[in-house]
């Protein structure tokens, strides 16, 4: 099974910024996907899971061959796909609890039973553990003035409970210390096993010190410009950017082209 | 036998207060209620005058019967009129169908009566309740209404020193064709004591044009605490007028929660008279409304001695082309120094042709007070509904969970707990299309056991927000 990105092209507000991006990830592999900043890599993020306000103009997007394009994101979730959000946003009045067993009873196979409510508290007590989070956790309300490393290890903690086929993990080492890193490191690798396909999404190379991805590709311009194995993440590192966008600054690269 | 349906004038006044058999002092004071009724425009304050037009109504498109309605109420009642529960009364319009008071709590002197037993029983100490009400004629042209017109009400009160824990009920019908409910009532806690009230109000059959309306004088004397609650599901096209003022004497604690769903328009005041060093006040106005519902709240916390902190929290849901308003003001008078008082108001819009408007204002007279306000209306947030799509959450049940979630910072503050559980179900209720009773709740309740699980608001509202020092 593969997620399949075909020359996808996609705007925001009538603004083009995925320019023809193809990438291929099956099961099991981890690609990590670099970039300057404004290069795209968030866009294609909330692309694939299907933010409405990124609208597809071209290409394919496809889940074990068949289209996701067009679906609403429950849809997708429903196909196997999770993002990890850069940013989760917060919702007050849902407790954490009611929001994690909505997700997970939505992402069950189809087919199988919801599990009562006990059943779910011990389902979600190991994932905790696992996390090392605390179950006070569950008695806030959803991302309600959690810390930036609260935040993405409960997005971590989503991933673990929705057990998804293909997982974008957006940014998912920003914002965070080295001990959290590390943690929320841990995590993905604990989380995603041999069902899984994960697109890590990062700006930097610290945390494929923990994750070790088989892909490396580099994203600039709305395009995916160069693809390789993790030693091109480690002459990015070296390098900078720069080595292949030809930009003098990185910052200049994040500002839209002037023409 | 009922009479003659009869408009709402001068002479309504006299034959209503006779055939109530009514001293003539009360006769009296009806008249003068009259008088300000016919004369007072429907708002007093320049402040609010602009939104008349889209929340005012006449009362006078209502008539008034002298007699007692014979309405079978026995199948929406149900157990409730064989003993389901003690402490109660069940009211058919103005009538009341049954009551019922424990022995345990009448042997202790609390009071559970219909107004006019009540005013039977001890005309003078009744009469000097009334001479103080706080609900002025002078003050509003419907709380005189209400003063001239009404044919019902409630005296409640419980002894010094007696604390209640479990609420005493009310549960109101409204037979829509009928005749009018206006009503008096007064909730009295003396000294040391604890009261608690849960009202609702429901319409029965199919909707016509009907009118609930109520003065509530509620008095919290010294060292007392009262927990009042309302749940106002009338009939689609009901008109539900509510005047409420609670007097709140030293080291006493008073909150009123009112959740309201029902009626095509409804207009409730409430005043704060935060008149004891010390004393305490918690307001709630939770709505969610649909269709071309009206709803205007106006809510006062007037600190008028030292100490005293009072908060109001008004939160709501607008679908279709409903509109409401709040108005709220924070007034704290040069002697009321070391006060502290908090304002909210926070709606959330589901469609682009409902509306909220929030008018808050602050009144205060010395510099040794802490004054806090908060105020938002915005449209349902697109990137939490896009976050609990991503979690696999349908478009539909996104929305559901993200309304209902915006009542809780509220919702969770409010202290029955009777009245919490009941409003989070009736919500949802409405939510899904569904008139839900507090009593379906509970029988739900007793099958299944499963309570939902609340996260408890902790944050202290005076120490966030916009403030005034």
């Amino acid at each position: 099974m593969k997620l399949e990105i075909k020359d996808l092209h996609a705007s925001v507000d009538g603004k083009a910024i995925l320019k023809g991006v193809n990438l291929s990830i099956g099961q099991g592999e981890t690609h990590a996907l670099m970039g300057p900043n404004g290069s795209g890599k968030s866009t294609l993020a909330y692309t694939l899971m299907g933010h409405p306000k990124y609208q597809v103009t071209s290409g394919q997007v496809l889940i074990d061959g068949e289209s996701i394009v067009g679906l609403t994101p429950d849809k997708r979730v429903k196909k196997g796909l999770f993002l990890a959000f850069q940013y989760p946003v917060s919702v007050q009045g849902v407790s954490m609890f009611s929001f994690l067993r909505a997700a997970y009873n939505n992402s069950r196979p189809a087919g199988s039973e919801a599990p009562t409510i006990f059943e779910f508290k011990e389902v979600v007590a190991e994932k905790l553990k696992m996390l090392s989070m605390d179950d006070s956790f569950l008695n806030r309300y959803l991302n309600e003035g959690f810390s930036g490393g609260e935040k993405k290890r409960a997005e971590i903690l989503q991933m673990a409970l929705m057990q998804p086929k293909f997982a974008v993990l957006d940014e998912t080492d920003s914002g965070l210390d080295i001990d959290a890193l590390r943690i929320v490191a841990e995590g993905i690798n604990k989380v995603s096993g041999p069902q899984t396909g994960s697109l890590l999404i990062t700006h930097y190379q610290r945390i494929l010190k923990y994750v070790k991805p088989q892909f490396v590709h580099v994203m600039y311009q709305g395009r995916i410009i160069e693809s390789g194995g993790e030693d091109l993440s480690r002459l990015l590192e070296e390098k900078g950017y720069t080595w292949i966008t030809g930009y003098q600054e990185e910052d200049q690269a994040a500002a839209p082209s002037p023409q | 036998m009922s009479q003659a349906a009869v408009s709402f004038g001068e002479e309504l006044v006299r034959s209503l207060s006779k055939s109530l058999d009514e001293p003539d002092w009360l006769t009296a004071s009806r008249l003068e209620a009259f008088r300000s009724f016919s004369q007072l425009p429907p708002e007093l304050n320049p402040l609010y005058t602009k939104y008349v037009s889209t929340f005012g109504f006449q009362v006078d498109q209502f008539k008034m019967t002298t007699g007692k309605s014979e309405v079978d109420f026995r199948t929406f009642f149900g157990d409730f009129l064989t003993g389901k529960e003690s402490n109660i009364v069940l009211q058919g319009n103005e009538t009341q169908v049954h009551a019922e008071l424990s022995d345990s709590l009448a042997s202790q002197g609390v009071n559970l009566m219909p107004f006019h037993e009540a005013l039977k029983a001890e005309e003078s100490k009744v009469r000097s309740l009334m001479e103080r009400r706080n609900v002025k004629s002078s003050g509003d042209r419907y709380g005189a209404f209400v003063n001239a017109f009404f044919n019902g009400g409630l005296f409640i009160r419980v002894p010094r020193g007696v604390k209640l824990e479990e609420p005493l009920r009310r549960m109101l019908l409204l037979d829509s064709p009928k005749t009018p409910v206006v009503e008096q009532l007064f909730v009295i806690a003396e000294e040391e004591s604890k009261l608690v009230f849960l009202e609702e109000l429901y319409s029965k059959g199919p909707s016509v044009p009907s009118l609930a309306a109520s003065n509530v004088e509620l008095v919290a004397r010294a060292g007392s605490h009262v927990d009042f609650s309302t749940i106002q599901l009338l009939g689609e096209q009901a008109t539900h007028i509510s005047n409420r003022a609670v007097d709140i004497s030293n080291d006493a604690r008073a909150t009123v929660s009112s959740l309201s769903l029902g009626s095509a328009v409804s207009r409730s005041r409430m005043n704060f008279l935060l008149n004891g060093r010390g004393s305490q006040a918690e307001g709630f106005e939770i709505f969610f409304t649909d269709a071309r519902q009206r709803f205007d709240f106006e809510t006062n916390l007037v600190h008028n001695s030292p100490d005293s902190t009072g908060s109001t929290h008004a939160r709501g849901v607008l679908k279709g082309e409903s509109q409401t308003i709040f108005k709220g003001m924070i007034k704290i008078v040069n002697a009321a120094k070391n006060s502290r008082s908090y304002l909210a108001h926070h709606a959330m819009l589901l469609e682009r042709t409902a509306k909220s408007d929030g008018v808050p204002s602050l009144e205060i007279d010395n510099n040794e007070v802490r004054a806090t306000h908060s105020a938002s209306v915005a449209q349902i947030d697109e990137e939490q509904l896009f976050y609990l799509m991503a979690r696999g959450l349908s478009p539909d049940e996104s929305k559901r969970m993200v309304v209902l979630g915006f009542f809780e910072p509220v919702l969770s503050r409010v202290p029955i707990e009777k009245t919490r559980e009941g409003a989070r179900f009736m919500i949802e209720g409405k939510w899904q299309g569904e008139k839900r009773r507090l009593a379906d709740r509970e029988t739900l309740l007793a099958q299944t056991g499963e309570l939902t699980p609340e996260v408890k608001e902790t944050e202290d509202i005076f120490e966030r927000h916009y403030k005034y020092r």
